[in-house]
């Protein structure tokens, strides 16, 4: 009869973790708790844990209640996504890209195809430009509200309410995208030189209404959590990512904008049509959770502006070029191309060489949430176990990016 | 520490001329690729200190690693940098070419501490070793899986995962 109460070999990741405690005693160091002796224990966490959000695993040591040391383990949803680039043709790949990183799955889809078009030369249509910026930042929006009401629920019950509230105004959003793309979250929507369909009718009128009331919940929600002592203890000072780490890791998005450093991709790189938009880029001083808490809120105020700004301005016209159809077959030139987006949480990039042939040769994803998550065994190490939660979910991680 | 986007701002041909004067020998190829890029090949076994140098470069300075990709060239393999430069808003994509036989590189974790994970993967999926790297394991995949899923020549056989 097999022992079912057997302990499994442990694996490379807790190896690794027990060996660096063995060197670690071999040096002499021992607990910086006072009155505990020495006694480090490595405890797994997730890959099946609530505060995780996905499938990401950390091994932690711990001493007492202290972060010692922390080993990001991932892969555990990996699907294989740059392999499979092999044997699609570009077209055939958008519905693949969505499943990269599912929370703002449009916002992938917009660098894959961007980096697709610069490397065969396609322009985009006027109104399908705008109609990207207008899907991209409701996405923005929708995935910001992702994760801040979970990155509250993780830190208090308070947060249970948020993130009810905040999945409220979500749905509002998918059911617009839904009612534009047919899907709820996988939209296969952008094409080559566009997007898949024009906006219905009745559309833009339902998107104004719902941009009216956004900004009263905003301020709800701020009311509910932003003074709470509970939150500013939990939060303020907690997790500082310095603007050092900011170069050093390769830190973008929110997470860098919180450190202050005016790092936006749609500024500092613009690509579509937001040269012409007016808005501002939200930073913050400390780099602590509650800065990261905090940009995140006015992105989504800003992101209804241009929003806003982008209904007035819709250009009459086509959403695709040439025919109706959008092109099947494309065969871009051989060659190589790197175009990033600002994604919700960074810096998404797609990096493609092409053969000449209706196959990418190689196509790499530079996925913000694989850059962001190198720094948590710095970022983590030296606070209590509990802080080590608020702090990861402050991150926002999103595993199907990183595990691609 | 007061960091700012694009503090020395430069036109493209100044830094692709500037990188051919400070970097000859060193850099070949240097071409600019709109709109922000500026694509270079380098030899490998010169890449740990010129990524040194490159990273401290007073004018262009490209101090963060943006993402490395492993290429399988059928010939050879290739390991490309993508680095970015905060002083001039710009980016720098370093091609570096591998021999077939033996796909080994200096690692440049030392230099750019983002490439320690960037590392990983392009060996877990292409086999490019980075000699010197602190912890050369496996990311996406798992311990025991057998063989580098993106070389062109990988077949896959189910004895490759033995625990799926």
């Amino acid at each position: 009869m097999p022992d079912q109460f057997a302990t499994a070999e442990p694996d490379e990741a807790v190896k690794l973790a027990l060996r660096r405690i063995e060197e670690a005693t071999a040096r002499g160091e021992g607990s910086d708790v006072d009155g505990l002796a020495f006694n480090e224990v490595v405890v797994n966490m997730g890959p099946q844990h609530p505060s995780t959000h996905g499938v990401l695993r950390l091994v932690v040591t711990l001493d007492g209640e202290l972060v010692k040391d922390v080993i990001p383990v991932i892969g555990y949803l990996h699907r294989c996504k740059e392999k499979l680039a092999e044997r699609r043709t570009y077209f055939q790949y958008i519905p693949i890209v969505d499943r990269t990183e599912y929370v703002a799955s449009i916002n992938c889809e917009w660098a894959y195809v961007m980096a697709v078009e610069k490397l065969a030369g396609i322009q985009v249509t006027r109104r399908a430009e705008f109609i990207r910026v207008i899907t991209g930042e409701l996405m923005r929006i929708a995935s910001h509200l992702v994760a801040v009401g979970t990155f509250t629920a993780d830190l208090s019950p308070l947060g249970t309410a948020m993130v009810f509230y905040m999945f409220r105004e979500r749905e509002q959003i998918l059911d617009l995208m839904e009612q534009l793309t047919g899907a709820r979250m996988m939209f296969n929507y952008f094409r080559f030189g566009g997007v898949r369909y024009d906006l219905p009718d009745g559309w833009v009128e339902r998107c104004r209404d719902f941009l009216a009331k956004f900004p009263k919940l905003i301020k709800e929600y701020e009311a509910l959590v932003d003074d709470n002592a509970i939150f500013l203890q939990r939060t303020q000072g907690k997790g500082v990512i310095t603007q050092q780490d900011v170069v050093d890791y390769g830190i973008t998005g929110p997470n860098a904008r919180a450190s202050g450093i005016d790092l936006d991709l749609r500024r500092t790189r613009p690509y579509s049509v937001y040269p012409e938009l007016d808005f501002a880029l939200c930073t913050e001083q400390h780099g602590d959770i509650f800065d990261r808490y905090r940009v995140r809120m006015e992105e989504m105020r800003e992101s209804v502006k241009i929003i806003e700004q982008c209904l007035d301005m819709l250009p009459m016209g086509p959403v695709q070029v040439g025919s109706l159809r959008a092109p099947y077959v494309i065969t871009p030139p051989p060659g190589s191309c790197y175009v990033g987006q600002e994604n919700p949480r960074g810096e998404y990039g797609t990096y493609i060489e092409s053969d000449g042939s209706r196959y990418p040769y190689r196509l790499k994803f530079r996925d913000p949430c694989f850059c962001n998550l190198q720094i948590f065994p710095k970022l983590l190490s030296g606070n209590k176990i509990a802080d080590a939660v608020a702090i990861s979910g402050s991150i926002d991680l999103v595993l199907g990016g990183i595990d691609r | 520490m007061g960091l700012t986007v694009g503090s020395n701002p430069m036109s493209m041909d100044a830094i692709a001329e500037l990188l051919a004067e400070r970097f000859a020998g060193d850099l070949a190829d240097v071409r600019i690729q709109e709109p922000d890029t500026i694509v270079a090949r380098a030899p490998r076994e010169k890449l740990k200190d010129l990524a040194a140098r490159l990273k401290a470069d007073p004018d262009a300075g490209y101090e963060t690693l943006n993402w490395i990709a492993g290429v399988d060239r059928q010939t050879g393999f290739e390991s490309v940098y993508h680095v970015y430069s905060w002083k001039t808003n710009t980016y720098l994509e370093l091609h570096v070419d591998l021999p077939r036989e033996k796909p080994e590189v200096d690692t440049v974790t030392g230099v750019w501490p983002a490439a320690d994970w960037h590392e990983r993967e392009s060996w877990d999926m292409v086999g490019i070793v980075y000699v010197g790297h602190p912890d050369l394991r496996r990311i996406l995949l798992k311990d025991d899986f057998v063989g580098h899923p993106l070389r062109k020549d990988y077949v896959d056989l189910v004895e490759n995962h033995p625990h799926a």
